[in-house]
C-alpha cells in the first residue's frame, strides 16, 4: 500500500512536468496553428541555458529558473519573426516540416556551443535530500519542488486564460484570427506571444528538469515524443487536455513502471491507441475546423 | 549584390573541391568509421573520433602505412541499425573506403553485420557489446577488439561472487544489451556461487532513455535485494545515479555493480555525485595499465585532448593501430589478405597483448571492475580502487558452434 502511494506521488511529478511542457505545444497550436516539432529542442535550450548561467556565470539557480527560460523565449521570438510568420497561414504539413528543420538546427548548435558530453547541475540545498513521509516512506524535496511548480503552472495559465483580458484576447485570437482581427486586436503580436509563451514554458520544464535529468544532446527528441503522446491522450489545443493527458501519461510511467516492468515500452503506446480508438480528438479534443 | 554573394560562395565551393581534391592525390589508407555521433550517447562516439584520429596523427607523423598516409571519416549511426548499414554502403560504394570500424550499440551491431559479407571490407567492431556478432551471426569480414558481454558478465560474477551477497536482481535498457547482461551475468553467477538467489520476477527494464528512474528505483528498494547488477549506460547511467542518491539508493546496504559504470563520459558528468563503495566495469580503465605503451597513449591521449581516454577512446585508438598492424603483416590493402593477416593476429595493446581468435574473429580480452574510491581531484572524476584487471583468456568462453567464419 505504501508503495502504491510512492508511486502515485511519482506519477504525479512526472506528469505535472510533462504538463508544463505539452501546455507549451498546444496554446502555440491553438493560436498558430503550427505543430511545434522543435518543442523539444525549445526544452533542451532551457535546460542547457540553466546549465550555463550556473556552471558559467556562477548564478544561483533561482536566479537561472527565472532568466532561462525568458532567453528561450527571446529566441523563439526571432524564429518567429525570421521563419515561422511564413507558414502561420499555409497547411500544418509545411509548418511541420519548418519546426523539423529548427529542430535540427537547434540540436546542431546546442552539439556546437556545448559538445556532446553529458552536463549536470545541483539543486540547490534546500531542495536536495529527501523528506520522511508517514509510514517509513521518503520523497525527494526536488519532486515536492516539481509538484509546487507544476501546480503554480497550472493555476496561472488557468487565471490567465479565464480571469485576464490577456488571455481572452489568446483564446479570441485562437478561434478565430479574422475576427479578432476585426475586433481591432493586433493579432500579430498576440500570434508571436503566443509562440513566445509557448516556448518559455518548454524552457521552463527544461530548467525545472536540468537539476535531475542528465543535459545531453538528445533529451530534447526524447521529451517531443512524450509531449506528442500527452497532446494525443488528452486532445490537441486543449488546456485541460494538456493537463489530463500528462497525468495520464504519468500514471502510466509511474505505475506501469512498477507493477508491469514488462510491458513499460509499449503501455504509453497502447494508452494512446485506446484514446485513438475510442476517441479519435483525444479526451478533451473538440472537432477543430483548421 | 545577390549575384557578386553567389559567385563568392561559387568560388569558395570551387576552392574547397579543389582543396579536397589535392588531398586525394596522396591516395590515403581509407578507414571509414561508424559511430554514435548525436542524440544522448554523442559524448561515446566523439571520445571514440580522438582516440582514432589520434592514432592516426602518431602514425602518419613516422611516415604512414607501407608509406601510404592513412585518413579517416566518421559518420553518425544515430543509434539505429537502418541507417548505420545506410552509411556503411555509402562509405564502400561512394567514398571507397579500405576498411571501417566502429559500432556502438548492441541492437545496430546485430543490424549491420549480416550485411558486411556483401560489402567485402573488414569491419572492427570496437565497443557493441552483443555475443551474436561473434557469435551465431559472426562471419569472415567481422572482427571485434573490445569486451563482449560474455567477457564481462565473466568479470562480473566473479566480483559479485566475491562480495558475498545472495539475492541478485537488475535494472538494464530494455534491449538486447540489459537482457543479455542478465542473462549471462545470472549463468556465470551460479556456477560460481551456487547458493545465490536470482529474483527472476523483480527485475527492472525500463525503456532506454527513459527520462524518470524513480518507479524502478523504488520497486527494486522494496524488493530488498542483496545485491543489484546495473547495466544502464551513457546518459541514462547519469540519470539514474541522480534520481537513486535522491532517493537513498545506494545506502540501504546491497552491493552495487555498474556494468559499464566506470565510462568517462558518465564519471566525469557525475562528479562525486557517482557514490563511493561500488563496483565499476569497463572495457579499458587508463590507470589499471602499467606498461609503456599505455603511459604514452594516456599521456599523448591528455595532452591532446585534455581529458583521459575513456573505454571507447581506446578502442577506436587500438582498432587504427591493428589495421596498421595488419596491413604490415599482410603487405598489403587488399580486404582478404588483411582479414587473413588480423585472424591470429597479436598486437600490443595499452591493455597488453591483444589477440584476435582465428575461430570467430573476437578479441581474447578481459573487462576492468574496481571499486569507486575518493575523487580524483586531477581528472575531477572518481578513483577505483581493489583494480582487477580479468584476464582475456580466462573469461572467454570457447568459440560458439553455432559461428561459421
Amino acid at each position: 500500500m505504501a508503495g502504491l502511494g510512492l508511486a502515485l506521488l511519482n506519477s504525479l511529478d512526472i506528469g505535472l512536468l510533462l504538463f508544463i511542457i505539452a501546455v507549451g505545444l498546444n496554446i502555440i497550436f491553438g493560436v498558430l496553428n503550427v505543430i511545434n516539432f522543435a518543442h523539444g529542442a525549445l526544452y533542451m535550450l532551457g535546460a542547457y541555458m540553466s546549465f550555463a548561467l550556473m556552471a558559467g556565470l556562477g548564478l544561483p539557480f533561482w536566479a537561472t529558473l527565472l532568466m532561462a527560460p525568458l532567453v528561450v523565449a527571446g529566441v523563439a521570438i526571432l524564429i518567429d519573426r525570421s521563419m515561422l510568420r511564413f507558414v502561420y497561414q499555409r497547411e500544418v504539413a509545411d509548418s511541420l516540416l519548418l519546426t523539423f528543420a529548427l529542430l535540427l538546427i537547434l540540436n546542431e548548435s546546442v552539439r556546437l556551443i556545448w559538445g556532446t558530453g553529458i552536463h549536470v547541475i545541483d539543486p540547490p540545498v534546500p531542495l536536495r535530500g529527501a523528506i520522511d513521509l508517514p509510514g517509513g516512506l521518503s520523497y525527494p524535496r526536488y519532486s515536492v519542488f516539481v509538484l509546487i511548480v507544476g501546480l503554480c503552472t497550472l493555476l496561472g495559465l488557468w487565471l490567465l486564460f479565464n480571469r485576464t483580458r490577456l488571455g481572452k484576447i489568446m483564446r479570441a485570437a485562437a478561434l478565430d484570427r479574422e475576427m479578432a482581427q476585426v475586433l481591432c486586436i493586433n493579432t500579430r503580436l498576440v500570434i508571436t506571444g503566443a509562440f513566445a509563451f509557448g516556448a518559455w514554458l518548454a524552457a521552463l520544464g527544461g530548467a525545472v528538469a536540468a537539476p535531475m535529468r542528465a543535459i545531453d544532446p538528445g533529451m530534447g527528441d526524447k521529451i517531443i515524443i512524450e509531449s506528442f503522446i500527452v497532446v494525443v491522450i488528452g486532445g490537441l489545443g486543449s488546456f485541460p487536455g494538456a493537463l489530463l493527458g500528462a497525468i495520464v501519461l504519468g500514471l502510466i510511467h509511474g505505475l506501469g513502471g512498477r507493477y508491469l516492468p514488462d510491458a513499460n515500452l509499449v503501455l504509453p503506446y497502447i494508452g494512446m491507441a485506446l484514446v485513438l480508438l475510442f476517441k479519435p480528438h483525444g479526451l478533451m479534443g473538440a472537432r477543430k475546423s483548421a | 549584390m545577390k549575384a557578386s554573394t553567389r559567385s563568392t560562395l561559387l568560388a569558395v565551393a570551387m576552392a574547397a573541391a579543389f582543396a579536397a581534391g589535392s588531398a586525394q592525390a596522396a591516395d590515403p589508407i581509407r578507414i571509414g568509421g561508424i559511430y554514435l555521433m548525436s542524440g544522448s550517447a554523442a559524448s561515446y562516439g566523439e571520445f571514440a573520433k580522438q582516440g582514432a584520429t589520434l592514432a592516426i596523427d602518431e602514425i602518419n607523423a613516422q611516415g604512414g602505412v607501407l608509406g601510404r598516409q592513412l585518413s579517416i571519416q566518421i559518420e553518425d549511426s544515430q543509434g539505429k541499425a537502418a541507417t548505420a548499414i545506410q552509411v556503411a554502403r555509402k562509405m564502400v560504394y561512394q567514398d571507397n573506403v579500405d576498411l571501417m570500424m566502429g559500432l556502438d550499440s548492441s541492437g545496430v551491431a546485430q543490424g549491420l553485420v549480416p550485411v558486411l559479407p556483401e560489402l567485402g571490407k573488414p569491419f572492427m567492431i570496437t565497443h557493441a557489446a552483443t555475443p551474436d556478432v561473434t557469435g551465431k551471426l559472426c562471419n569472415k569480414y567481422t572482427f571485434r577488439l573490445s569486451v563482449n558481454v560474455n567477457q564481462n558478465m565473466m568479470g562480473a560474477a566473479d566480483i559479485a561472487a566475491g562480495t558475498g551477497a545472495v539475492k541478485w536482481t537488475t535494472i538494464g535498457p530494455d534491449y538486447a544489451f540489459g537482457h543479455q547482461s542478465w542473462e549471462f551475468f545470472s549463468k556465470y553467477l551460479k556456477e560460481k556461487k551456487p547458493d545465490a538467489v536470482l529474483m527472476e520476477d523483480q527485475l527492472a527494464f525500463p525503456r532506454f532513455g527513459a527520462e524518470d528512474f524513480t518507479p524502478f528505483i523504488n520497486s527494486v528498494m522494496e524488493s530488498k535485494p542483496d545485491g543489484i547488477l546495473i547495466s544502464l549506460w551513457g546518459g541514462d547511467l547519469v540519470n539514474f545515479v541522480r534520481q537513486a542518491n535522491d532517493r537513498g539508493f545506494f545506502k540501504q546496504g546491497f552491493k552495487v555493480l555498474m556494468s559499464v559504470g566506470a565510462a568517462t563520459e558518465v564519471l566525469t558528468a557525475l562528479g562525486d555525485q557517482m557514490p563511493a563503495d561500488i563496483w565499476l566495469g569497463t572495457r579499458y580503465w587508463y590507470g589499471s595499465w602499467d606498461n609503456p605503451i599505455n603511459t604514452k597513449f594516456v599521456e599523448a591521449y591528455k595532452k591532446a585532448w585534455n581529458q583521459p581516454p575513456s573505454y571507447n577512446a581506446e578502442g577506436a585508438y587500438m582498432a587504427v593501430y591493428s589495421f596498421k598492424d595488419a596491413i604490415e603483416k599482410a603487405g598489403a590493402v587488399e580486404p582478404d589478405k588483411i582479414i587473413a593477416a588480423l585472424a591470429g593476429l597479436t598486437v600490443p595493446a595499452p591493455t597488453g597483448d591483444l589477440t584476435f581468435r582465428a575461430g570467430d574473429h573476437q578479441a581474447l580480452i578481459g573487462p576492468t571492475w574496481g571499486l569507486t574510491g575518493a575523487m580524483n581531484e586531477a581528472d575531477k572524476i572518481r578513483s577505483l580502487t581493489q583494480l582487477h584487471n580479468f584476464e582475456g583468456a580466462s573469461v572467454t568462453p570457447p568459440v560458439d558452434p553455432e559461428c561459421k567464419l
